[in-house]
């Protein structure tokens, strides 16, 4: 079957009444969370995935309503972007150049509209290129033997860290931690117990969920409560929008090159989201700055959004086709997909066809219900922004809480929870990035399995790694992604930095 | 300063020492000791854990704003209380549990302490309710025995 009757197939998936509700239900919680300071989309899925879980519904359902989430999410977090100036997750750091000041000449509505409209080019336009791109690569990916995938898998963790990545060797403490964690409980393939300890409830190994709630919600609420940050923040005040056809014409160019951009940032292992942002701003800039730019130019928010979304898409392509995530958020929805014992990679295009592209078209379909729930109710959002996060961190926790007891009904579960929370406020403290940990959770099992079937193989035989000239081309890559950020990292981090301070004064 | 970073560094190079040795002596396998087991991604991991945390102790970077010992006071009794709730949700069920503990974290992050039992009462049975009715999802009632 071609890719377009594989998609029909998936529309008519998603275009069910059901799937419609929760595509829904799945946008606003996004919207929401994405719109929390303080919460942010790989918090807020990860939150949602135990719920989704103990409801029992169905895997198709459950994607669906975590892929609007996730969508969600990233159109929630440019509204604390223009409002506060504080963006809700990196990638959103760029909006605020523009957005904010566009808030305060009194024109909030317009920015968040324009947003709105270039968030949707950007993750539509990118949603095409995931069509179109994402059965190649699984087919391309069908050649690799456990050796090119462990070499895969080195490729994720080397990468993760990004191009603007601070401290590689701390990217690498925190892949070694998780991987670590991942390797407690009793080995598969020898059935021989590791670091249990002879406790019962270590021997099936730790729930990543577990971990991602505790990593990051709950280390939240202990930096909350450091800062004092209860009350929340001054924000701009929402205008009457006045938004014309002339207005989306103006923002047009900047909006499709954006997408483009990012998707392409998106796809590259290492690049990400905060890059497809980042460089979508700077080329609009030097294309059409005539010094309006910095001080509420509407194509500084749509590039920048545009390319945000479209990078968010973008990285669907490798978490899908080759198993391996390029960025938090999507570490957090390759963890949805394992606990729906889905295992992404390119047998998923061939075993589950209807799956994947059920979720493609939910993601056209999310997209479109965010744009037409986002503009007419974007007074609704901005008004949940103002209930103080005082009140709001403790029922996240709370929800958070129910959450994680919902997977087994026990209060074990919870200790390891609070414990993780205090890992990961440490971590954060040291400057070690959680992201690696987690995705080291997820990815510990395969990659150990592959290294094994691989030495297996070759009887021992270490050169067996890198002895394909695929495996020597993801070595390579690697290799590259652990080295250039060490020589290019401070040079991009301070263009970053500078074009946001600009802003300021 | 750059201490920060020397102890963490001191304190994950133990931990990889201790991990790779504790991976050294798991038991063989049945069917005989092979080219790889269990024990070979483990070691592996230690070793790139020595690597950075050794990279660590040399190369620190600078050191974190850590808040100060009565903030790091309250945090504790902040995890006890998160604690405290895990405990009594299976021993005086989930409202009970719920209550003090949404209540106790509203009001240290700075809610008035009426509105924070307030809030604390609210959330505990919404979400019971929620849960339990609409979501039918089982949460402990405890000595409540709704």
């Amino acid at each position: 079957m071609g890719t377009i009757e594989l998609l029909m197939q998936g529309f008519a998936v998603a275009l069910s009444p059901e799937s419609i509700m929760f595509a829904l239900i799945g946008a606003i919680l996004g919207t929401l969370i994405g719109a929390l300071p303080g919460l942010g989309p790989a918090n807020g899925v990860a939150i949602l995935i135990p719920l989704a879980f103990s409801l029992g519904l169905s895997p198709t359902s459950s994607l669906i309503l975590l892929t609007s989430v996730y969508a969600g999410a990233m159109y929630g977090g440019r509204i604390s972007s223009i409002l506060l100036n504080i963006p809700g997750d990196e990638p959103a750091m760029m909006t605020c150049l523009d957005g904010y000041p566009m808030a305060l000449k009194g024109k909030a509505a317009e920015a968040l509209a324009t947003s709105a409209i270039a968030s949707f080019i950007g993750s539509f336009i990118a949603t095409i290129g995931l069509v179109i791109l994402a059965p190649i690569l699984a087919k391309f990916a069908l050649k690799f033997g456990p050796a090119e995938y462990f070499a895969l898998f080195a490729l994720a963790f080397a990468t993760l860290g990004g191009i603007t990545g601070k401290n590689q060797f701390k990217t690498l403490i925190a892949a070694a931690l998780g991987l670590m964690i991942a390797t407690v409980g009793i080995d598969i393939s020898s059935g021989v117990q590791r670091f249990t300890y002879n406790s019962l409830h270590l021997f099936e190994g730790i729930d990543f969920l577990i971990a991602i709630v505790g990593l990051f919600a709950i280390s939240e609420l202990f930096f909350f409560l450091e800062q004092h940050a209860g009350d929340g923040l001054k924000k701009v005040a929402l205008n009457k929008l006045k938004l014309t056809a002339k207005d989306i014409l103006f923002v047009m160019p900047a909006s499709l090159r954006g997408a483009l951009l990012g998707f392409v940032s998106g796809v590259l292992p290492g690049a990400g989201a905060s890059l497809g942002s980042f460089v979508s701003y700077t080329l609009e800039k030097k294309v059409s700055d005539k010094g309006t730019f910095g001080k509420g130019d509407p194509r500084g928010v749509a590039a920048p959004e545009a390319g945000n979304n479209g990078a968010a898409s973008g990285a669907l392509v490798p978490m899908l086709t080759l198993g391996v995530p390029g960025s938090g958020t999507t570490a957090v929805l390759l963890a949805m997909l394992i606990s729906l014992n889905v295992n992404p990679g390119p047998m998923l295009f061939q075993q589950s066809p209807d799956l994947v592209w059920g979720v493609i078209a939910a993601l056209f379909v999310g997209n479109l219900v965010l744009l037409l729930l986002n503009i007419p109710m974007v007074g609704v959002f901005v008004k949940l922004l103002s209930i103080p996060p005082k009140y709001l961190m403790p029922i996240v926790t709370l929800i958070a809480s129910v959450g994680i007891f919902s997977i087994t009904g026990s209060a074990i579960d919870l200790y390891f929870m609070v414990g993780f929370g205090i890992m990961g406020y440490v971590l954060r403290k040291v400057e070690i990035p959680l992201v690696p940990v987690i995705l080291g959770m997820l990815l510990g099992p395969e990659m150990e399995k592959n290294l094994r079937h691989a030495l297996v193989l070759s009887d021992g035989d270490w050169t067996v790694l890198w002895s394909s000239g695929l495996s020597i081309g993801l070595w390579a890559v690697a290799a590259a992604g652990l080295i250039l950020p060490m020589v290019f990292g401070s040079i991009l981090r301070g263009k970053m930095k500078r074009s946001k301070d600009g802003l300021v004064d | 300063m750059r201490i920060t970073d020397r102890v963490f560094g001191v304190l994950l190079l133990i931990l990889a020492v201790t991990y790779g040795y504790e991976a050294t002596k798991f038991p063989v396998p049945f069917g005989g000791q092979e080219s790889v087991g269990p024990e070979t991604f483990p070691i592996l991991l230690s070793i790139i854990l020595a690597i950075g945390s050794l990279y660590m102790i040399v190369k620190p970077d600078e050191d974190a704003k850590w808040p100060a010992v009565s903030m790091l006071l309250e945090l504790g009794v902040v995890c006890l209380v998160l604690v405290l709730f895990a405990f009594g949700l299976e021993h005086v069920g989930f409202v009970l549990s719920a209550t003090p503990a949404v209540a106790f974290l509203c009001w240290r992050m700075g809610a008035t302490p009426v509105k924070s039992l307030l809030t604390g009462g609210i959330t505990a049975v919404v979400i019971y309710v929620l849960f339990t009715q609409v979501l039918e999802l089982a949460l402990p009632s405890g000595i409540l025995g709704l």
